[in-house]
């Protein structure tokens, strides 16, 4: 199947976001949408999957022109569109999620349960993927759930599939599996649309790519034409610095004082004896595959859930925070990860957004302060480079790095000592990104402490002065310097030499 | 994907225009506006049921106003709770027993007031005045006990509140009915000022309480920490929480609040009445309260509301009482009405949202 969008052309009021696209898709192949977010490619991809209507330019289905009207015209024409959002009932199983909304039924009227069960098992098998059609999806990690919305779409016949960021929320070995479930997909001549930030795995899995900006196709081409860094370039439009950010090692060690220490930290279920101490201007980052438990580890420090033993201090002083607001009084921040379930309050302005953490901070008497708040605000705007309307409109009307740096800016406000970054560029395009690798830079350079938790390793290589790698709850090495690379950090993410091994086993299944 | 709404250059709200540009933006952008046109409706309706006659604007301004004084002295309780309710449901949760504390502090100001044998204060000397100002006390403070309890069992106890307050519900009123079982009080004279003091000539101190409390809670939920917090803590729990709210805390003082407010509508009612029917009084009183907040915008999953919404969702409900009463409408088929307006309400706000 070929499906070909000529000269698309979108806007919405006085917003032209999709300006005169044309490009082409065939089955067999893995093509990249890239761009910034706001580029257009959502957009884009909602005309391709019938959300939207183009206002001009037409689609061509195998040289035949068609009108998607609504989502399923789109479906029926044998193009499934895989939200970042995944489509699935966690408290069904695999199965009933297979046939969601069309679903086979008996004689009598009833699931026919059985049915249902061997297609998918049927399907499993085409894939080759290593999956129970009976387990409750809630019992699946991330990249199983891709899996399974990706074998729900095949199931319809879709024979072109859009995925929208499918790798954002998955580890690395997860990704591994789901690029696994792509190629084969490719040898059963589907074609696959592939958005996503992370240019590495465009090189690793596509052939072909697009990068849109400003809503203007600006290249295309065949991957192995290309390399990461003529990519990011295309997207943002000018040379992205690629080099390690990592400062000179400029700091006397002796001097800098303590601000975190943690001794023998220890939960029930994600980490367990866990000890390291972090200096005044230090940049520590922590990484690990999913299940390390960091982010366990240091909702923990930060007061968010409980622990059951272990000490930590802060500038050589017990503490023992019990609740979030305790942890800011002590001068720890938090900027979480998954920022639309964590991060961002959608019923609130920007303006809330950004001032909520200091709300008890800067009141009288329980009225908040908000000529301070705003005040701070201006401050903060410059530095972030925040890109926004006015201060009352709503934070989902920003991109997803502009709503990142309001998460951020709400802890600047609250001037902490330890400032614990999770993922902190997590759906965030390329600009932003460096826009935050900055601030985080500069802040350390006004003494404060800072924690990066990152999955991806170029990252913490990128901003970190050293790193601890986690392992299944226990910190299971440090890494500094040279050996701060990505196959020591992965050497150790994957519990050792052994883990090694599992990794490359988990690559052939 | 969403219009990046930063190149916009037409912010309607600093470009002059006409009257129906003027409109359109605030039909779409304020979510009040379109209940307060719907209450201006409504009380234009009423006034040319009410037989406007430019002869006689006096004699039929003093027929209005005293109209609008009934209806409102009339809902000036229920209206209290709806904007405790309307708190309630912006954290996310709800309070089924507001009728049911209605009832038991109800009693328990009999109890105290009463100058027969019952009373509690008589019998420990306590009498006239010092015993009023010190009933209100005792009763708000039982209020927020009861209120607080429901608190505790909804944060520290994980109950969900519809279960909570559910049960909460049953208890009060049953406890209360067995207890005050054939009890018949004599409240003093005094005591009923508090509802009956008339300014000028005029019997508007519950109108008065309703409007304190509003102009009150309309600061509290705009201006102050804690009624930030209540959205927030509605909005997105997780994220409040690591933002340093105190989740708990801010639900626990929401709860307990709501039944101050109960306890101040029960000393309105018990003070207008003089007596109260235990088994009958605040039944239904939850719905009310949830169907003025839903009228006035506010949303059943948390995180928005609005206090200035719930008293335009009040008298949009009390309004139409009062028309269905100069209709004429039999009294079993009003609240069918009632149910229509509710659902219009939100069919008329689901539109905002989308657009």
């Amino acid at each position: 199947m070929r499906i070909e969008m000529k000269n698309i052309r979108k806007s919405f009021g006085s917003n032209d976001v999709i300006k005169d696209v044309s490009f082409s898709v065939e089955g067999g192949e893995i093509c990249a949408l890239l761009g910034e977010n706001g580029a257009g490619k959502s957009t884009l991809m909602n005309i391709l999957g019938g959300v939207y209507q183009t206002d001009a330019g037409s689609i061509l289905v195998n040289g035949q022109q068609v009108d998607f009207e609504k989502p399923s015209d789109s479906m029926e024409a044998g193009i499934a569109f895989i939200h970042q959002e995944l489509n699935l009932i966690n408290d069904l199983p695999i199965y009933e999620n297979m046939f969601l909304g069309r679903e086979i039924k008996t004689k009598r009227g009833s699931l026919d349960l059985k049915q249902m069960y061997q297609q998918t098992a049927d399907m499993f098998e085409r894939m080759n993927i290593d999956l129970d059609p009976g387990k409750m999806v809630r019992d699946l990690d991330a990249s199983y759930k891709q899996i399974v919305e990706i074998c729900r779409a095949m199931m319809t016949n879709a024979s072109i599939i859009i995925m929208d960021e499918p790798t954002t929320s998955l580890t690395d070995s997860e990704i591994v599996r789901v690029f696994n479930m792509m190629e084969t997909m490719k040898e059963h001549n589907v074609g696959i649309i592939f958005i996503s930030h992370k240019l590495k795995e465009v090189l690793q899995i596509c052939n072909k790519y697009l990068v849109l900006r400003d809503g203007n196709l600006v290249a295309e081409g065949n991957v192995s034409d290309v390399t990461t860094k003529d990519l990011a370039s295309y997207m943002v439009g000018y040379d992205v610095r690629t080099e390690s950010l990592r400062r000179e090692k400029n700091m006397e060690e002796e001097d800098k004082e303590e601000v975190l220490r943690v001794e023998g930290l220890t939960d029930k279920h994600h980490f367990r004896d866990i000890s390291f101490s972090v200096k005044a201007g230090e940049i520590v980052g922590v990484t690990g595959l999913l299940g390390d438990g960091r982010s366990e580890l240091f909702q923990a420090i930060f007061g968010a859930d409980p622990f059951s033993s272990g000490k930590i201090y802060l500038n050589g002083k017990e503490v023992n925070i019990g609740s979030t607001y305790q942890a800011i009084k002590e001068g720890i921040a938090y900027l979480p990860r998954n920022r639309k379930e964590n991060g961002i309050l959608k019923d609130m302005n920007i303006f809330e957004n950004a001032s909520i953490v200091t709300w008890p901070m800067f009141s009288k008497r329980g009225v908040i302060n908000t000529a301070k708040h705003k005040q701070k605000f201006k401050e903060h705007r410059g530095t972030l480079r925040l890109k926004m309307g006015e201060l009352t409109d709503s934070i989902t009307s920003l991109s997803g790095g502009n709503q990142q740096k309001v998460v951020l800016s709400k802890w600047l406000a609250a001037n902490p000592r330890l400032l614990i970054l999770d993922n902190p560029t997590q759906g965030v395009d390329v600009g932003a990104k460096e826009d935050i690798y900055d601030i985080i830079i500069k802040l350390a350079e006004e003494n404060i402490a800072i924690v990066v938790l990152s999955s991806e390793a170029h990252e913490i290589i990128r901003v970190c002065d050293r790193a601890l790698v986690m392992y299944h709850g226990v910190i299971q090495g440090e890494v500094r310097d040279d050996r701060m690379n990505e196959q020591e950090i992965m050497r150790l993410a994957t519990g050792g030499d052994f883990g090694l091994e599992r990794r490359e086993h988990q690559y052939e299944t | 994907m969403k219009p990046e709404l930063e190149n916009n250059t037409t912010d309607p709200v600093k470009t002059k225009k006409t009257f129906i540009e003027w409109f359109s933006y605030k039909w779409s952008n304020d979510p009040l506006f379109s209940i307060l046109i719907a209450l201006i409706i409504m009380v234009i309706l009423q006034t040319l049921t009410l037989g406007f006659d430019y002869d006689s604007v006096g004699e039929w301004f003093g027929a209005w106003m005293n109209n609008w004084i009934n209806i409102l002295r009339n809902n000036a309780g229920i209206g209290i709770i709806a904007l405790g309710m309307t708190l309630v449901i912006m954290t996310g949760g709800i309070d089924l027993a507001v009728g049911s504390t209605l009832v038991i502090t109800g009693a328990f100001t009999m109890y105290l007031l009463d100058t027969g044998s019952g009373g509690i204060l008589a019998a420990v000397g306590v009498t006239g005045v010092p015993a009023i100002i010190l009933t209100v006390i005792l009763v708000m403070a039982f209020g927020y006990l009861l209120g607080s309890l429901i608190g505790v069992t909804v944060t520290k106890g994980k109950v969900p509140p519809f279960i909570a307050t559910l049960g909460a519900m049953m208890i009060f009123r049953s406890v209360t009915q067995h207890f005050a079982q054939g009890y018949n009080t004599t409240v003093p004279m005094e005591f009923l000022q508090i509802s009956s003091l008339k300014i000028g000539n005029l019997m508007i101190m519950p109108i008065i309480y309703w409007a304190i409390i509003a102009v009150i809670l309309y600061y509290v939920s705009k201006r102050t920490t804690f009624g930030r917090q209540i959205i927030a803590v509605g909005s997105n729990e997780r994220a409040a929480k690591l933002s340093g709210v105190n989740v708990n805390k801010v639900k626990l003082r929401v709860y307990a609040l709501m039944g101050l407010l109960v306890s101040i509508a029960a000393i309105i009612q018990v003070s207008r009445i003089g007596s109260m029917d235990f088994s009958n009084a605040g039944r239904g009183m939850e719905m009310d309260a949830i169907a003025a907040a839903v009228v006035g915008g506010t949303n059943m999953l948390g995180g928005r509301g609005y206090i200035l919404g719930t008293v335009y969702g009040m008298l949009i409900i009390a309004v139409m009482n009062n028309l269905l009463n100069l209709f004429g409408v039999p009294p079993f088929l009003r609240d069918a009405f009632k149910g229509v307006i509710v659902i219009v309400a939100v069919l008329l706000q689901r539109k905002e949202k989308s657009a």
